[in-house]
């Protein structure tokens, strides 16, 4: 009996030990958030004043307006990257546009921008007496909209349009044409298609891609920070770091609202899924799609948008970005002088800049082999086992992916920093790459997950057969199916981790700098040129990491 | 009757390769014309030029009298406007509608008022025997319920001309043996005309009023059935079309001769100087005592039994002649492997080929 159970134990433990790595480091962060929230004094070991937070949120008409806010705003960086995203996925995978290419490419730079980089490029073409007074011709009137709801409403869309745009073209470049042919030949009209056909199956990828960009825009904390605070325009994620790190602190409203935004984000989860129920989307087997043929005009009209979105998405901000660090100042009229001077200083030895380079190059690549190792065993593992426990594991390691970055952030400066943690690991170093582990595990995971699904079980069972154990079998058979996917998940997780900012700003002890604190902080004390020149180190590097792998990749 | 389909001299070139050369036939109003070919031999290709979606490089291409393709006459009716209806080999049910919605969406398109619609979509599933499936989806179904649901999509709309392309190939054997019988009920109580796409012999007798056999893009034979089956024009369709023995054979002063010592006489008019000649397996008696000559329009070759299968209504026997060629027949009981044997067969059952 003893024996029976430590076999089944045996066949757990695997299970058991990535159950208890998750919540540890997700499960219990976020749990002790919640009751903070609730019970104020708790880390403190008590439990009055109960709901005291919630109660100042409601009593205070300011804090409800400003979260009714952060859902318009969210809503409408949605409703606007659908506008600016759909029509680029259908050329890209329904018309025969010459060059797809070049314009798949110029999807890609904006999503590899982070948002605070094109943020803090657009305050640069757009505010007074910048690198737009003396270039172009800035009609008052337009930096006013600039500088309102909808101005930063656009320079967030123009940041995520590119997700929707690829996942609106994922699922229609798998759409058999056959589903379509079946209505032509029951004499369907091109717009009987579309209606009909097309945008019924299309509706899931929209709505996806449409939450993805609707959480990212509720819980991104760069462009409130930069273009919320310049617009008068207050924003949850804003309001949580002023309340976490500006004296006084606090912490209770600081808790509550992050516990709001976290409900927010699952509401969002949930009516999604309603809707895309109600709107029953149905299983589709991948074939391939029908190119339709574009006349001259609309060739010219299609690259007029993928190249109009391209400029305000790409151009026009890098250029700014690079010009800026190369100018010598921007007194006077006219071009300024250009100088490297920046570069030097940044790369000087001993410099805080250098150090925050090297911290940033460090961490991320501390963070990506961890994500990749531990995400892709847990992946393995999860996968391969059943039963209740399985869900219990799945759902931890999707929480980061519901659960916005600022909330983990704040969940892990409670969790680490409680009474009854003996290790003194916040306030240091190390609390950031926890951080990131735990905040971007989550895509290591996904993509270790479908290939792991993807993967025979047969593939394992024929090595067992052949009498190889259980770590053999993982190293020979499993590991080397998992390559590319992790692969492209250590690069992904490398180059979201270079640019990270909200945990970094929250977690890093004083003194300590990484690249994107390091940008944010000299920007907004007004050394515009040096914090220009390291978003352009930042970004080359990404871009020659990200180059170097698709070339180790091709043999 | 009246023909309905008529093809004229159909031509399709794919780059360098041509995948229909002079396709001439013609179907009759309200009949089935099947088909039939391995694959690669272009009646896909012919099925996707009578619909509409591939147009035809030359040749005409008429339905109910009117042009639909004519490369040199610069004519190429789009597929919206044939007024046809087709069941697909992936079946090709819309995942987002529920099968009411799939059977309803042509009449909705030809725009049939809801309640008319709802009339007869209650109709046609009624006659595909899935009455109480209205409001299931597609994923929700079986195999077999799918293809029903899928037939009565295309019947729905009452087309003029209905196209089914290979529509039972996704089944399992059992359900396709079913299902065909049915079909070829539906298409005769419809009186559909129809064109039917298919690799399976057994397929296409059952369900064509004629059949054209297709090789390499150009048609082979186009006849009924029971005249494909006892008389094939070439070696080709009699091999194609199954349980025959095939011998070469070359004829000398009016005799044709098989495997060297046996001579039939022929009209040499009839028959080509060289090729194979086609003896049905059910025809050949396979013996393991030498037989007495009992006429002489009877033939008799002796070789060795390779093998005796059991085939549930009959017992087959595998011989090798002396030139090495096999030899299939009926025989009585268990023949042991390497025995020596007889098979005997009706000289007037031996049909000449040419190759």
């Amino acid at each position: 009996m003893i024996a029976a159970l430590r076999r089944g134990l045996g066949r757990r433990l695997p299970l058991l030990l990535c159950a208890a790595l998750l919540a540890l480091a997700t499960g219990y962060p976020v749990l002790l958030l919640f009751l903070q929230s609730i019970f104020p004094d708790i880390l403190g070991g008590s439990l009055a004043g109960a709901f005291d937070a919630y109660r100042r949120i409601i009593e205070t008409p300011e804090l409800g307006a400003m979260i009714g806010t952060s859902l318009g705003w969210a809503g409408a960086v949605t409703l606007v990257s659908w506008v600016f995203g759909i029509p680029c996925g259908y050329l890209l995978a329904r018309t025969n546009l010459p060059g797809k290419l070049w314009a798949r490419m110029s999807l890609l730079i904006p999503i590899m921008t982070p948002p605070y980089i094109l943020a803090l490029s657009y305050v640069l073409v757009m505010q007074q007496g910048g690198f737009g007074d003396v270039l172009l011709p800035i009609p008052n009137g337009l930096r006013a909209w600039f500088f309102s709801f909808w101005g930063v409403t656009v320079v967030m869309a123009l940041a995520s349009f590119g997700y929707v745009a690829l996942a609106v073209e994922a699922t229609l470049s798998t759409l058999p044409r056959r589903l379509e042919d079946a209505a032509t030949v029951l004499g369907a009209s091109w717009r009987a298609r579309v209606r009909h056909v097309l945008l019924p199956l299309t509706v899931p990828a929209i709505l996806n891609s449409g939450l993805l960009v609707f959480l990212e825009a509720l819980s991104n904390f760069g462009v409130p920070a930069v273009l919320g605070t310049r617009s008068n325009l207050p924003l949850l994620p804003a309001e949580i770091f002023y309340l976490v790190t500006s004296w006084p602190l606090d912490l209770a409203l600081a808790t509550s609202l992050s516990s709001l935004l976290c409900l927010l984000a699952l509401m969002a989860l949930y009516g999604k899924r309603c809707l895309a129920q109600w709107m029953a989307g149905g299983h589709i087997r991948p074939g391939t799609a029908a190119l339709q043929p574009l006349s001259r005009r609309w060739i010219w009209l299609g690259w007029g948008w993928i190249g109009g979105l391209f400029l305000f998405s790409s151009v026009l901000p890098y250029c700014a970005m690079v010009l800026t660090s190369l100018a010598e100042s921007w007194g006077g009229d006219g071009f300024p002088p250009l100088t490297l001077k920046h570069y030097v200083a940044l790369f000087e030895p001993g410099s805080r800049s250098l150090w925050a380079l090297a911290t940033s190059l460090g961490l991320s690549v501390a963070a990506a082999t961890l994500c990749v190792v531990i995400g892709g065993y847990i992946a393995y593992v999860s996968v391969r086992s059943s039963g209740p426990l399985r869900h219990v594991l799945d759902g931890l390691a999707t929480l980061p992916r519901v659960i916005p970055k600022i909330v983990v952030a704040v969940g892990l400066i409670l969790a680490w920093n409680a009474p009854w943690i003996p290790l003194n690991i916040y306030n240091t170093v190390w609390m950031l790459l926890l951080a990131y582990v735990v905040i971007y595990i989550t895509d290591a995971l996904n993509y270790a997950n479908s290939t792991v699904r993807g993967m025979s079980p047969n593939l394992e069972h024929a090595a067992t057969v052949l009498g190889a154990g259980r770590y053999t079998v993982f190293t020979r058979i499993v590991l080397p199916g998992l390559r590319p996917a992790l692969m492209a998940a250590w690069l992904t997780t490398f180059i979201v981790c270079m640019r990270e900012l909200v945990a970094s700003v929250l977690l890093l002890p004083p003194g300590v700098d990484v690249t994107a604190t390091y940008i944010f902080n000299q920007f907004e004390q007004g050394d515009i040129a040096a914090a220009m020149a390291m978003a352009t180190v930042t970004i080359v590097i990404s871009t020659i990491v990200l180059v170097g792998f698709q070339f180790r990749r091709r043999p | 009757m009246s023909v309905y389909l008529q093809c004229q001299g159909l031509r399709k070139v794919f780059g360098a390769s041509v995948v229909l050369d002079d396709i001439s036939l013609e179907v009759q109003e309200g009949q089935c014309l099947v088909l039939l070919g391995p694959s690669g031999c272009g009646k896909t290709t012919l099925l996707n030029v009578i619909s509409g979606m591939l147009a035809a490089d030359g040749g005409e291409l008429r339905c109910n009298g009117r042009l639909m393709d004519s490369a040199a006459k610069g004519v190429h009716v789009p597929i919206q406007e044939r007024g046809l209806a087709m069941v697909f080999q992936d079946l090709s049910l819309w995942p987002h509608m529920s099968v009411a919605e799939n059977v309803g969406f042509g009449l909705r398109i030809r725009g049939m008022k809801a309640n008319d619609r709802r009339h007869r979509i209650d109709t046609v599933l009624e006659q595909v025997e899935m009455g109480g499936f209205r409001d299931r989806m597609p994923n929700e179904l079986s195999g077999g319920q799918q293809q029903r649901v899928a037939i009565a999509r295309a019947l729905a709309v009452q087309p003029s001309l209905l196209l089914l392309d290979e529509p039972l190939s996704a089944l399992d054997a059992r359900l396709r043996e079913d299902l065909k019988l049915e079909l070829a009920g539906l298409l005769r109580e419809s009186g559909v005309t129809a064109v039917y796409v298919t690799h399976d012999q057994q397929e296409a007798f059952a369900l064509g009023d004629q059949v054209a056999v297709l090789h390499g893009g150009r048609l082979a034979q186009l006849a009924p059935p029971e005249k494909l089956y006892d008389s094939p024009c070439s070696a080709f369709v009699a091999r194609f079309i199954g349980s025959s023995n095939l011998l070469p054979f070359r004829q000398l002063d009016g005799y044709a001769l098989i495997e060297d010592h046996i001579a039939i006489r022929v009209l040499a008019a009839d028959v080509p100087m060289e090729g194979h000649c086609m003896v049905r397996r059910e025809a050949v008696g396979v013996l393991d005592k030498q037989p007495f000559a009992e006429t002489s329009d009877q033939v008799i070759l002796a070789g060795v039994c390779e093998q005796t299968h059991f085939l549930g209504e009959r017992k087959e026997a595998q011989l090798r002649l002396p030139s090495g060629e096999r030899l299939r027949g009926v025989t009585a009981g268990h023949i042991p492997s390497g025995a020596p044997v007889w098979a005997r067969f009706p000289k007037n059952a031996v049909r000449f080929l040419a190759d």
